[in-house]
């Protein structure tokens, strides 16, 4: 594993570490997915609400301003045409009262003198005053009637005097004379600086009045004097039933016209209808309500504006509520009041637009809050999300630290745990629990497993050490036993040396440390020689034991000068009598007179010996067999004799030597063993083992001894031999 | 390397040998045995494919043919020349019944 800053590239800790990075990619990417989506939700909403909350306002506003509009409206137009028709009404109680006062002169004639009357003059332009006109042809001074009526100049003049609204009053007789109370005496005279002649009886309020036989009101015309548009309200006088005079006050609409002027604001005017249906006043100059003062002038009750033409009747009837109609292609709001004096009506309009002016502003002041609230809202947005990312940062960041923390603390123990491991040497240390490992998951559980373990393999190899040192002491003792065993059988070369007579040579190579196996002689007297070979069945210390039994019996019982068979009949029924175990032993026996080389033997189960007649071939001599010794109680055993001739020699052996087995699993065999002694007949003793041995070996190999080799050869070299 | 076949007739037991009867194997014909001679009164013992007898497996035959001297016979048939050689070698064909 690479490892920088002191993290092992693809170790537990990086592992960790990319969990947690995962982990924490993917709660980031949760949080922002929803953080987008309720951002977008929110912004859904507030433009939603937005929406709704204009329509509402809109709704809202524009009912409220219709019912403002409708009560000021109403009132305003109601007020107007009171105040109006207070202009009617002052002039017309003037008019009743010249009309009462000309009656009563007119009823008390007799009772009243003349009064003077004088024409106009000029210098009394400007200046309140009384003067007469007549029709022409009509001598003034001839009237009964205005001497009579002119007792009413000084009452006119004061009455024209105390009104601002009347532009003049008067009183016209029947004979076609008037007197008239005013300021513009000038007024009166012509280019020539003659008076006007006065039409009195063909004016139309004289005639009106007449003809309705009670005051009226003539409709609006322009001054015969002025042009300034106005009108007249004028009363017939009675006595006794006859017409006497007609009485009457001009008034100009100067006032009305000026006012209704006045109106024409922005997106709002007030204008004046007639009984006709005629505008009379309007600040208009064209459309429908414009103001026509001729008697032609359109009836707006027949326009084709049939919502308007409706509107202008209720009107004229009585007070309308507010109503919105189209006039001209802009709608408008209406109120109607009339002017009962006059049988008008006045008509005050609103254009809805400008009613809507302040809906508008609103609106656009609240688009204006809203928008200020959305740059607001996205500004703290904006500000919320570097926020946002600076704590995500932050929080990865921490996160990403607290990974490498933990993963720290979890790989810290495990890399301390390999270091003591990695230390652990001889088998004197062991691993212990260390407070670092104290972290109550598996860390702990595979500190304390270690542990265990390592405190198992200090006592397993305090065991093995034992059983060791016990094994090297059985060791010890075996070599010591093979030892004893070796020293057992004679083994120091030449063993007779003084006794030139014979020459003996025997080895032993034990299979395991001790073995079966064994050879021994001894001389039984000056002149004979005991020779043993045996083979014990079984191998290593039984065997051993067995062996040592053997040969002790075996030489015992020889030297007490029995029979080779009679030796091994009573060993034999020796080792019988206590032998749980069934060993048993092969054993050739044989003794040799060493004056005449003859050999008395007998064979317990051995196997057969080679015997070399001087000069000749080793060849195997076929004995006669015994059972093995242990095999039964009470067996017998032949003897024999063999003569060797001096240069002879005896080789005996046991079963390892011609079942000797190679790796290929064939043994060794007679034939081999016996062209093996027979490759140089004449060797020494020691000389032929050796040969025999080498054979063996060429033929093993490498294969593992399997049984005990064990040879000896006696040459006999005769008594002459012992002479010399 | 050594094959044992059992064949038990009444009180006739036929152990079949196969192989070798050494140091090694003899323990397993041994332990068969011990197990099956129990009310056997004619144990016969066939060496047809025996190669080979050590002194371990003469031990063997040798307790064998003592608890059958005691309750019954024992033959050993189908003796070949090397084991046979053996036997006489060793004399065990003094005491054993050899067909």
């Amino acid at each position: 594993m690479k490892t920088i800053r002191g993290i092992k590239l693809g170790g537990l800790q990086q592992k960790i570490f990319n969990l947690m990075l995962i982990f924490i990619v993917a709660l980031v990417g949760v949080f922002v997915a929803v953080s987008i989506y309720q951002q977008n939700n929110l912004t859904a909403i507030v433009e939603e609400a937005d929406a709704e909350q204009q329509k509402a306002i809109t709704e809202v506003s524009e009912e409220t301003m219709e019912a403002v509009l409708e009560a000021a409206m109403t009132r305003s137009t109601a007020f107007q045409a009171y105040i109006a028709d207070d202009l009617f009404g002052d002039v017309r109680s003037d008019v009743l009262t010249l009309q009462t006062f000309a009656a009563e002169l007119f009823e008390h004639a007799d009772s009243v003198s003349p009064h003077p009357f004088y024409p106009p003059d000029k210098a009394n332009d400007g200046i309140p005053s009384a003067q007469v006109q007549h029709e022409t042809g009509v001598d003034p001074n001839r009237s009964e009637a205005l001497a009579l009526i002119a007792n009413m100049s000084e009452i006119m003049v004061s009455m024209f005097k105390n009104s601002d609204k009347l532009s003049s009053c008067f009183v016209a007789t029947t004979d076609g004379n008037i007197l008239f109370a005013d300021d513009r005496a000038g007024a009166y005279f012509d280019e020539n600086g003659e008076v006007y002649d006065f039409n009195v009886r063909s004016r139309p309020w004289y005639k009106q009045a007449v003809e309705a036989g009670e005051l009226i009101f003539t409709g609006v015309e322009l001054d015969s004097f002025t042009d300034i548009p106005g009108l007249v309200c004028a009363a017939p006088v009675y006595r006794d039933g006859e017409l006497v005079a007609v009485v009457g006050a001009d008034i100009f609409l100067t006032s009305i016209d000026d006012y209704v002027a006045r109106t024409a604001t922005e997106g709002g005017f007030i204008c004046v209808v007639s009984e006709k249906g005629q505008v009379l006043f309007s600040p208009n100059a064209d459309g429908l309500l414009r103001a026509g003062l001729s008697a032609d002038a359109p009836d707006i009750r027949q326009s084709e504006n049939a919502e308007l033409a409706r509107f202008v009747s209720e009107a004229l009837r009585g007070s309308t509520g507010l109503e919105a109609i189209v006039v001209d292609g802009k709608e408008y709001y209406l109120t109607g009041a009339p002017l009962e004096t006059v049988g008008w009506a006045v008509i005050s309009a609103v254009d809805k637009e400008t009613t809507h002016r302040p809906t508008a502003a609103m609106l656009e002041n609240y688009d204006d809050i809203n928008a200020a609230s959305a740059r607001s809202y996205q500004e703290g947005a904006k500000h919320s999300m570097q926020t946002f990312i600076v704590m995500t940062v932050l929080l990865i960041l921490l996160a990403l630290l607290g990974a490498l923390f933990v993963a720290q603390r979890i790989v810290k123990p495990i890399e301390h745990m390999t270091r003591r491991i990695n230390a652990l040497g001889g088998s004197d240390s062991v691993f212990e629990m260390e407070k670092i490992y104290r972290t109550d998951d598996e860390i702990e559980i595979l500190a304390e497993s270690f542990a265990s373990l390592s405190q198992k393999t200090q006592d397993y190899i305090k065991e093995i050490t034992e059983i060791t040192a016990e094994k090297e002491r059985i060791g010890t003792e075996l070599a010591l036993a093979t030892r004893i065993q070796a020293d057992m059988l004679p083994n120091i070369f030449p063993a007779f040396p003084e006794r030139p007579e014979f020459d003996i040579y025997a080895s032993m190579d034990p299979a395991k440390e001790v073995g079966g196996d064994f050879y021994d002689f001894f001389l039984l007297d000056e002149t004979h020689l005991g020779i043993v070979i045996a083979d014990v069945s079984g191998k290593g210390i039984p065997a051993a034991l067995f062996m040592m039994i053997s040969k002790i019996l075996v030489q015992n019982y020889a030297m007490t000068g029995r029979s080779p068979a009679e030796v091994l009949r009573a060993v034999n029924n020796q080792i019988c009598s206590n032998n749980r175990e069934e060993m048993f032993v092969t054993v050739w026996l044989g003794i040799l007179d060493t004056v005449t080389g003859k050999i008395t033997a007998a064979n317990a189960g051995h196997e057969y010996p080679a015997v070399m007649q001087n000069g000749g071939r080793f060849e195997l001599v076929k004995d006669k067999h015994g059972l093995v010794i242990g095999g039964m109680e009470g067996m017998s055993y032949k003897e024999y004799e063999l003569t060797l001739t001096p240069g002879s020699k005896l080789f005996i052996y046991t079963d390892g030597v011609p079942e000797a087995v190679n790796a290929a699993n064939e043994m060794f065999g007679k034939e081999r063993m016996l062209a093996a002694l027979n490759s140089e007949p004449q060797a020494a003793p020691e000389e032929v083992l050796r040969r025999v041995r080498e054979a063996v070996d060429a033929f093993v190999k490498d294969a593992e001894q399997f049984d005990d080799l064990t040879m000896l050869c006696l040459e006999f070299k005769g008594g002459d031999a012992g002479e010399k | 390397m050594l094959n044992i076949a059992k064949k038990v007739n009444k009180a006739e037991l036929t152990v079949t040998l196969g192989g070798r009867l050494d140091t090694t194997t003899s323990p397993e014909l041994e332990k068969v045995l011990k197990e099956s001679l129990d009310g056997v009164t004619a144990l016969v013992i066939d060496m047809t494919a025996l190669e080979y007898i050590s002194s371990a497996g003469l031990r063997v035959l040798l307790s064998a043919q003592k608890i059958m001297n005691k309750q019954g016979e024992m033959k050993v048939s189908h003796v070949n020349e090397t084991v046979m050689e053996i036997f006489e070698v060793t004399g065990f064909s003094d005491i054993l019944t050899i067909e």
